[in-house]
């Protein structure tokens, strides 16, 4: 059995060709984000959809869909597999049915982060890195941290000083150094990114490493095997760096390549973000193919202050090829939805989470959505990771 | 409407990047590899465009975007100058702005990105 049909890397923009045996950030030519390619033509011959299922639990049973060449190298806490929660009480409330959280605060860590970091640290692992390093909104230094102590690899996390104290209590105790930046993420990047020049650590930012895409991109197996390899009609999903909606839209080609979905139509893309930085929306709306920097950033959803990611035109590309939409919601409206999902369905979110929540709200509000349709929102973390900060 | 632009930038790996980029396209890149030499280079040439680091080694670009826009060559009230920066300091793009930028671009730049940026103030000479 194959444990990688993993074959090259491709430039998102120039289309230039890396090669996987090679330790790779983005592309030197063009700057923009490396693409991990498999032959999918063979592994629809020689990989059974059937088989998947009854492997142990876990994000590895993907394995042959997953960039780690040889599995040794695999670093792993269980990571994967969340569970699908309806949630009747708040679907009945807006009148949705057929309305999901995609809980992944389940996920080590306590965060949609650990599938990513888990997929970048073990390749890292593979190509022999013995040191990275990552700017970080919070969750994303935390898991790093927890993968980099099971990996053995030295570990250095720059995170704005207003980051939530569990992130960075969780980065310290697993063996990271820690430096606390006065500003944004952005700014804890442009310090990483000196650093990694510097000093040669490996920096494993959103997008700037080809593989947390792979590890995030799980989340859409995951969901059209529990939905019997069909996929939802609308997946609102936080929006940062977006790596979980690029990597999603991926899966879908992956799988649609594979003949594995009953259906091939693909849900609607809603990427939410906070009104103090919503960059995505001003964006898709103004019909721009890439982001103006949000100046001021500024709200209580730590993993959305993120002023520009660094693939937002795929980002951009992806809502749009998939006819969806993108939106900003206030933090009062994330805040008030985080209640309501702790209260009426017993799941504390966190506040990126729930911003999801808040926004379909406001787009039934619109009737962008409609009554008989299967929706699926993403809860990115645990609420009990920001307990000092947005429940009050 | 003229294509010369001028990059004010001292490391040379960006400015072979951005260099390719735009000549490509048929814009004329002049080169400046710190801020004192990149307002002089302003104040003596025709310049349609400046695209400008911040983190120069002798003065920084907000200073640099300053001296430009209060030079007494009239026309560089006007020119339109982006800042390039790698965040490396909180606030830079309110800085870059406040100080006479006209936008702001984070590093690594991404080539896409720089072609429509210069293309929104100064049309590409050679068909795309």
């Amino acid at each position: 059995m194959k444990t990688s049909y993993l074959t090259d890397l491709t430039c998102s923009d120039c289309g230039r060709l890396f090669l996987i045996n090679e330790v790779h950030t983005f592309c030197p030519d063009c700057q923009s984000t490396l693409i991990s390619n498999y032959d999918l033509a063979t592994a629809r011959q020689e990989v059974d959809r059937d088989m998947i299922q009854i492997r142990p639990k876990g994000m590895w049973r993907w394995h042959e869909l997953l960039p780690v060449q040889n599995p040794e190298n695999i670093v792993s806490l269980g990571e994967g597999d969340t569970p699908l929660l309806r949630i009747p009480r708040v679907g009945n409330e807006l009148g949705l049915p057929n309305l999901f959280v995609k809980d992944e605060s389940s996920n080590p860590t306590g965060s949609f982060k650990a599938r990513g970091l888990c997929a970048a640290i073990s390749r890292a692992k593979e190509l022999g890195v013995k040191k990275v390093i990552i700017p970080t909104a919070g969750n994303a230094g935390g898991a790093m941290a927890a993968y980099a102590a099971r990996a053995g690899l030295q570990a250095l996390i720059y995170m704005p000083k207003d980051t939530p104290t569990a992130n960075i209590q969780e980065s310290r105790i697993a063996g990271a150094e820690v430096i606390l930046v006065e500003g944004l993420i952005s700014d804890a990047a442009g310090m990483a990114g000196v650093k990694a020049r510097e000093e040669g650590w490996f920096d494993v930012s959103t997008f700037k490493e080809p593989y947390r895409a792979e590890g995030k991109k799980i989340m859409g197996y995951e969901l059209a095997e529990v939905f019997n390899w069909t996929l939802p009609d609308v997946i609102l999903y936080p929006t940062g760096g977006g790596t979980g909606l690029v990597g999603m839209w991926k899966a879908f080609a992956e799988m649609e390549a594979l003949g594995w979905l009953a259906d091939v139509k693909r849900p609607r893309m809603v990427s939410v973000q906070a009104e103090g930085c919503a960059p995505i929306p001003k964006a898709f709306h103004a019909g721009a193919s890439f982001c103006d920097f949000w100046l001021g950033a500024h709200t209580v959803a730590s993993g959305l202050r993120v002023p520009k990611s660094f693939a937002d035109r795929i980002i951009l590309s992806n809502i749009r090829e998939s006819n969806g939409t993108a939106i900003a919601v206030s933090d009062e409206a994330l805040i008030t939805a985080q209640k309501k999902l702790a209260a009426q369905e017993g799941i504390f979110a966190a506040p990126e989470g729930a911003a999801c929540l808040a926004a379909l709200e406001e787009l039934v509000k619109q009737n962008w959505v409609k009554s008989n349709e299967r929706i699926v929102i993403f809860n990115t973390g645990s609420g009990l990771k920001y307990l000092d900060q947005a429940v009050n | 409407m003229g294509s010369n632009i001028l990059y004010i930038e001292d490391n040379p790996d960006n400015m072979m990047l951005v260099k390719r980029a735009l000549e490509s396209r048929g814009y004329i890149l002049l080169e400046a590899p710190n801020g004192l030499h990149g307002v002089s280079v302003a104040e003596q040439q025709d310049v349609d465009l400046i695209l400008l680091d911040i983190n120069l080694p002798d003065i920084d670009g907000y200073e640099v975007a300053r001296r430009v826009r209060a030079s007494s060559k009239h026309a560089l009230a006007y020119v339109p100058i982006i800042a390039i920066t790698a965040n490396a300091l909180k606030g830079d793009a309110e800085k870059a702005l406040s100080a006479g930028c006209d936008v702001y671009m984070s590093k690594p730049i991404n080539i896409r990105e720089l072609w429509a940026r210069v293309e929104a103030f100064v049309p590409a000479p050679s068909p795309k």
